[in-house]
């Protein structure tokens, strides 16, 4: 019984999905039947021009994300380590942690203009602050034991920093990773919306004002694929990397 | 230290206006020019009417997502069966954007308030539920047992043992929850909306009224930064039993 629950939801959901599609109650633009949905999921991964829609959105995800990480990772570990800059930088993070970064995206339109580099930055944005914040939380609680043996046995700065602060401060990176990652697709997703002329994002408004239900609803499930599979490619590399302690935070 | 910590900002702002003096492009208001903007704005009663839409959306959303994901949470957290059921469909569906529902709900509910208050709702649900159930998970199993020894009923184990451990747990989820609650609330706004903030910045957008988009940006970021002082506020009254956390 136990192992048939999680299936029944799920099933439970589909299966009321269909009959509210079947049952002739609503018109198939409210429930489209999953064979429709189907269909057009088919028909959207069989052709290669939907696919190059996919790829830019991922690409913008993935560009704003890769910027923040490098950036994030840096600022994190200096905030850390260095009383000073956490001073000078900590009141700037905190105080604009709240602040929906997305009202931003109307000016960066006339700061990057309407193509992709308007998206990136604020994708960039949005996923430096849970990367900074975790970063920071790690670095700054580095075991001082751990610290003052590897001084005591004459490592350098530089050694240090490599050896001891990195890999102690890098479960905290990618719990901050994890984080930023679905905020990236949900910033991408969102300004493709708002303004675009390209992207799944734009794909879904797209076929919303065609009133095709069916259509949308595809490219939604795509997305939702998308988002689930970039969450799964973090964990996987996070325990390839961090193989010396077992992920035991969220999700089985 | 203490020059370091607003001395930043005080300096960003600082070059930000002096900036001006060699020419800004005319997109980019000064901090002065947004100040007195925001004033007139505050004087007006559009901006209000905004706002007001704005909240009238967000927070009842907030409210739903917040409450069912808290009550769903620590039902999945105590009772297994329910914790099968649920949670796998919870986490699967966690990393996906829920703002690609808005479309979908927009042709169930409609494109008024309804639809908006509902996709709020959903992305509130998920960090708040998550917390929840993390927070009843931890709670610590000796807590639990002294309380039994003590002939504690299993409703006062709840009440008294799980809920509070897992409350700073749930706070920290609602924080999330409103930061995100004012994101979709934008998002929405900038989609498909007839009125409140992320309207407004869609007009002025429109219309190359540069001021109107500082004034809605500034109220955004002064609404995100004064929810979040108050979520925080009331955490500190309701949980003042609790060590205060680093």
């Amino acid at each position: 019984m136990n192992r048939v629950l999680p299936f029944l939801f799920v099933g439970a959901v589909l299966v009321a999905w269909e009959a509210a599609a079947r049952s002739g109650l609503w018109s198939p633009l409210l429930f489209p039947s999953l064979g429709r949905i189907g269909g057009e999921l088919a028909s959207f991964l069989s052709k290669p021009e939907s696919l190059g829609e996919a790829w830019v959105s991922l690409a913008r995800a993935l560009g704003g994300f890769a910027l923040a990480a490098a950036v994030g990772v840096l600022l994190g570990i200096v905030m850390g380590r260095s009383r000073f800059v956490a001073a000078l930088l900590d009141p700037l993070f905190s105080g604009t942690y709240a602040v929906p970064k997305l009202a931003l995206f109307p000016i960066f339109i006339f700061v990057f203009g309407i193509g992709s580099l308007s998206k990136v930055a604020l994708v960039f944005l949005e996923c430096l602050y849970p990367i900074v914040i975790m970063t920071y939380a790690g670095a700054r609680d580095v075991h001082e034991k751990l610290l003052w043996s590897a001084r005591n046995m004459g490592a350098s700065r530089a050694a240090i920093l490599r050896r001891v602060v990195i890999p102690a401060t890098a479960p905290f990176i990618f719990a901050g990773f994890r984080v930023a990652v679905p905020v990236a697709m949900i910033v991408v997703v969102i300004t493709e919306m708002v303004s675009s002329a390209d992207g799944l994002g734009y794909q879904v408004i797209y076929a919303l004002s065609s009133l095709k239900t069916d259509r949308m609803l595809a490219i939604v499930v795509v997305i939702a694929v998308l988002g689930y599979a970039l969450d799964k490619a973090v964990v996987l590399l996070r325990d390839r990397l961090i193989y010396w302690e077992k992920l035991d935070t969220y999700y089985v | 230290m203490v020059i370091a910590r607003a001395g930043l900002l005080i300096a960003l702002l600082l070059l930000w206006q002096l900036a001006a003096l060699r020419g800004l492009p005319e997109y980019v208001l000064t901090p002065l020019q947004i100040i007195q903007s925001l004033g007139e704005a505050l004087g007006s009663a559009e901006l209000y009417e905004h706002i007001r839409a704005s909240l009238t959306r967000s927070l009842p959303g907030f409210a739903i997502g917040t409450i069912l994901g808290a009550i769903l949470g620590l039902a999945a957290g105590v009772a297994r069966w329910f914790d099968r059921l649920l949670t796998p469909a919870v986490f699967l569906t966690y990393p996906v954007p829920k703002i690609v529902m808005l479309p979908i709900f927009m042709i169930w509910f409609g494109i008024g308030d309804l639809s908006k208050i509902l996709i709020i709702a959903l992305a509130c649900f998920y960090p708040v539920f998550i917390n929840a159930y993390y927070g009843v998970r931890q709670t610590r199993t000796i807590l639990v047992w002294s309380a039994l020894n003590m002939g504690a009923t299993q409703g006062q184990v709840f009440r008294r043992v799980v809920v509070p451990s897992a409350s700073p747990m749930i706070f920290a989820g609602m924080r999330v929850a409103l930061a995100l609650s004012f994101i979709v609330m934008f998002a929405a706004e900038m989609i498909n909306a007839r009125s409140g903030l992320g309207h407004l910045i869609r007009v002025a957008e429109n219309s190359l009224r540069f001021d109107l988009m500082y004034v809605s940006l500034a109220t955004i970021a002064i609404l995100g930064y004064a929810g979040d002082r108050l979520v925080r506020y009331g955490q500190s009254r309701l949980l003042a039993w609790r060590e205060p956390a680093a």
